[in-house]
């Protein structure tokens, strides 16, 4: 539904009345990965959920997630993958993953939730991208809301990937917008989520208006 | 100036019966558990009471210790119980638990070596130590803190402090429960010769000088005693004026922390079960704490009514003396557990570790609450599957997806990253498990067009085939052909031969 024009005028004499404060350092974790630090001033927010949308089928999103868990063990960072399709394919040996094989998104969400109050690993990653739509449709708000909350609680950090725009609790969310080729088999690996189109389609307290991609 | 010798000597009077009326306190908390009788309040009066009223131990149909409370009564050491209980109507009579009397041996023991390291195990509920080296003013505070220990661990004590164990022991048997004296003490003066324990010749000897007790026998020249009595003589005074000791049998405590309990009423819930672990759980801590080590590893032996016995270890990751962490993994263990009859009894030891060492380069980070994610990992398992959470692991084949996964091993927090790897080429794969089953149509050999339940249309660009075979020593051989399509409308898929059949075994992504 297509938001009046008084409204998007009074958001903008509100944030410049009182801009919004930057994050300090401290409360984002860097992950190393260029196309997310980037956008996302840093690094991914702790305390948070950033969601990254995939909604093509082949767009990049495993590529980025090898980059990011290979960028965080270089950093000597302990990574959790909650595998909700149990999809991930090992390329390289990796000492600091814990990686949690689900069945399906309600065993997911329970794993994210156990690992998340736990409070031993730095990035918990909950990869939902190849759920079905139907199936997390039928996951309730607020699921997401309490997942947010335990996130703020125990000061993690949640990178949530899905096919689609789906939680309403994340503070960012970001889409992969192009596809991949086969002519993308000759090139780095380590360039591929380089060369992706990554917008935001929400992002707290700021002007962007949720955008729902097609699954 | 060298320092004069000083020795303590813990006391604790009637140590047997003592170690019975624990028994029996379990037995309480047990039965109170069961009932739902409130707890605290109960079992507090029943010690309380165990106190006051006369309580005798008896052993060999004889009463062998009486409380204070029984000897005021008349109830007198050697008696038969049924004069005893003529005598003393309200006496309760306990009898000898001689594993626990053991046990408790061993922890008294311990909780001394904490405060010297030269004890003497110098009989059932006494101990010597030796205080050389200890440069504190104030004797009492650490003696208190001992007894305070003690007292957790469910014993009353006193302590005495003396130039020599001997005195230390009288002094001992005399405080309330703490009394330092010095050769000079009057009330070391008034006892009696036979404290010191002399032989029965040279106690003959001084009673028919007159000589009854110490300080009278401290007044007679050193010399005189030399000339008339030998060496004995001079032994026996030397004692008396607190210028010589007897030689202590030191010893080190063994490092065992174990508790066993046979209970009264059969168990068949959990939950006063776990009350009566937490109890041991908490004396064995305390235990191990006296020695400055941490918990390692728990062994829980369970006893069933049915003679059967039910073994568990359970290794800490992260050795600690927390109760609450301990008795977590405990009890998270005997959640799962469903035994073939009522639990009869238990032993429960924990074995103690030195605290673990760890040095992290200045950008690694450990786990920061090791054993909080051991659990996790278990619950982890729990949900998805014991063999479906850990660290990856690439097993040496060539056949595609083998992976095992490993449980994280308890240094997993050291483990220093994985290497830095030679460049890649292509994008990653996400893979289907199960492979999608597809209809594949061929022209000249090549996929032109893919049917499938998820993935449908034609091929748009395609590279391969790329083959690969393996195990063909094996009975289980394999051989598959590969090849990596482009679909019309967007997509990459690997699509597979294998043994005549076509499937989607993943997606790049």
């Amino acid at each position: 539904m297509p938001q009046s024009g008084k409204i998007i005028e009074l958001r903008q004499v509100l944030a410049e009345r009182f801009p919004r404060e930057l994050p300090s350092p401290s409360s984002l974790l860097a992950t190393g990965v260029d196309c997310l630090d980037r956008p996302l001033e840093g690094g991914l927010r702790r305390g948070s959920i950033t969601q990254l949308v995939a909604p093509l089928p082949s767009c990049g999103s495993a590529s980025l997630l090898h980059e990011l868990i290979e960028s965080m063990q270089a950093a000597s960072q302990f990574v959790a993958l909650i595998d909700g399709k149990n999809s991930f394919e090992l390329i390289d040996p990796a000492n600091l993953l814990l990686w949690i094989r689900c069945d399906n998104v309600s065993q997911a969400i329970r794993a994210a939730d156990l690992i998340i109050r736990d409070g031993n690993i730095v990035l918990s990653i909950l990869d939902l991208k190849h759920n079905e739509a139907r199936e997390l449709r039928k996951v309730p708000a607020t699921s997401w809301y309490r997942l947010q909350r335990v996130t703020a609680e125990f000061e993690t950090t949640l990178l949530l990937i899905t096919s689609y725009y789906i939680s309403g609790s994340s503070i960012a969310t970001l889409q992969i917008n192009n596809s991949l080729r086969i002519t993308d088999f000759s090139e780095l690996s380590s360039t591929i989520p380089q060369s992706r189109l990554i917008d935001f389609i929400y992002r707290k307290n700021h002007q962007v208006e949720p955008q729902y991609a097609q699954v | 100036m060298p320092r004069s010798k000083l020795f303590a000597v813990v006391h604790t009077p009637y140590f047997r019966l003592q170690c019975a009326q624990q028994k029996l306190l379990n037995a309480e908390i047990e039965f109170n558990q069961q009932t739902n009788l409130p707890l605290f309040g109960e079992t507090k009066t029943v010690h309380k009471t165990g106190d006051k009223i006369p309580s005798a131990l008896l052993d060999d149909a004889e009463i062998v210790e009486v409380n204070p409370a029984a000897d005021a009564a008349g109830v007198s050491i050697g008696i038969t119980p049924s004069l005893a209980l003529a005598r003393a109507p309200e006496l309760q009579l306990y009898s000898s638990v001689a594993e626990q009397e053991e046990q408790q041996q061993e922890a008294l023991l311990q909780l001394c070596y904490r405060f010297s390291p030269f004890i003497e195990n110098t009989s059932p509920g006494v101990c010597t130590l030796d205080l050389r080296g200890r440069k504190d003013q104030h004797q009492e505070w650490w003696a208190r803190e001992l007894l305070a220990e003690w007292r957790i661990l469910g014993f009353t004590a006193q302590i005495g402090i003396g130039p020599n164990p001997e005195l230390a022991e009288q002094a001992a048997k005399f405080a309330n429960p703490y009394l330092a004296v010095n050769a000079n003490s009057q009330l070391l003066r008034s006892l009696s010769l036979e404290s010191l324990q002399p032989s029965h010749e040279l106690l003959d000897i001084l009673h028919n000088w007159g000589i009854r007790t110490l300080g009278e026998l401290v007044h007679l020249p050193r010399e005189d005693i030399g000339v008339r009595l030998g060496l004995e003589g001079l032994a026996l005074w030397d004692r008396a004026s607190g210028r010589s000791t007897k030689v202590l049998h030191h010893m080190q405590p063994p490092e065992i922390f174990r508790e066993s309990i046979d209970l009264e009423q059969r168990l068949e819930t959990l939950e006063p079960l776990l009350f009566i672990l937490r109890r041991s759980l908490e004396h064995l801590t305390l235990r191990v704490e006296s020695v400055y080590r941490l918990v390692a590893e728990i062994r829980l032996l369970l006893l069933l009514d049915n003679e059967e016995t039910l073994e568990r270890s359970l290794q800490i990751p992260a050795p600690t003396r927390d109760v609450a962490v301990l008795f977590r993994v405990l009890a998270q263990y005997l959640e799962t557990v469903q035994t073939t009859a009522p639990v009869v009894g238990f032993v429960l030891e924990v074995f103690a570790s030195n605290p673990g060492k760890h040095q992290f380069d200045l950008f690694q980070s450990g786990l920061k609450d090791p054993n909080r994610f051991f659990n996790t990992l278990a619950r982890l398992a729990a949900l998805v599957g014991n063999n479906r959470v850990g660290i990856p692991e690439k097993i040496a084949t060539h056949r595609p997806d083998s992976v095992r996964m490993q449980w994280p091993a308890f240094d997993w927090m050291d483990k220093a990253p994985t290497a830095t790897k030679s460049p890649r080429i292509g994008p990653a794969l996400r893979r289907y498990r199960p492979p999608i089953p597809a209809r594949v149509e061929l022209i000249s050999g090549k996929p032109v067009k893919i049917q499938s339940q998820s993935v449908n249309g034609q091929i748009n660009k395609l590279a391969g085939p790329w083959r690969s075979s393996g195990d063909w020593w094996y009975t289980d051989r394999w051989e598959i052909q590969e090849w990596d399509i482009e679909l019309t409308q967007g997509g990459l898929y690997r699509l597979t031969l294998s043994a005549g059949s076509w499937s989607i075994t993943g997606g790049y992504d």
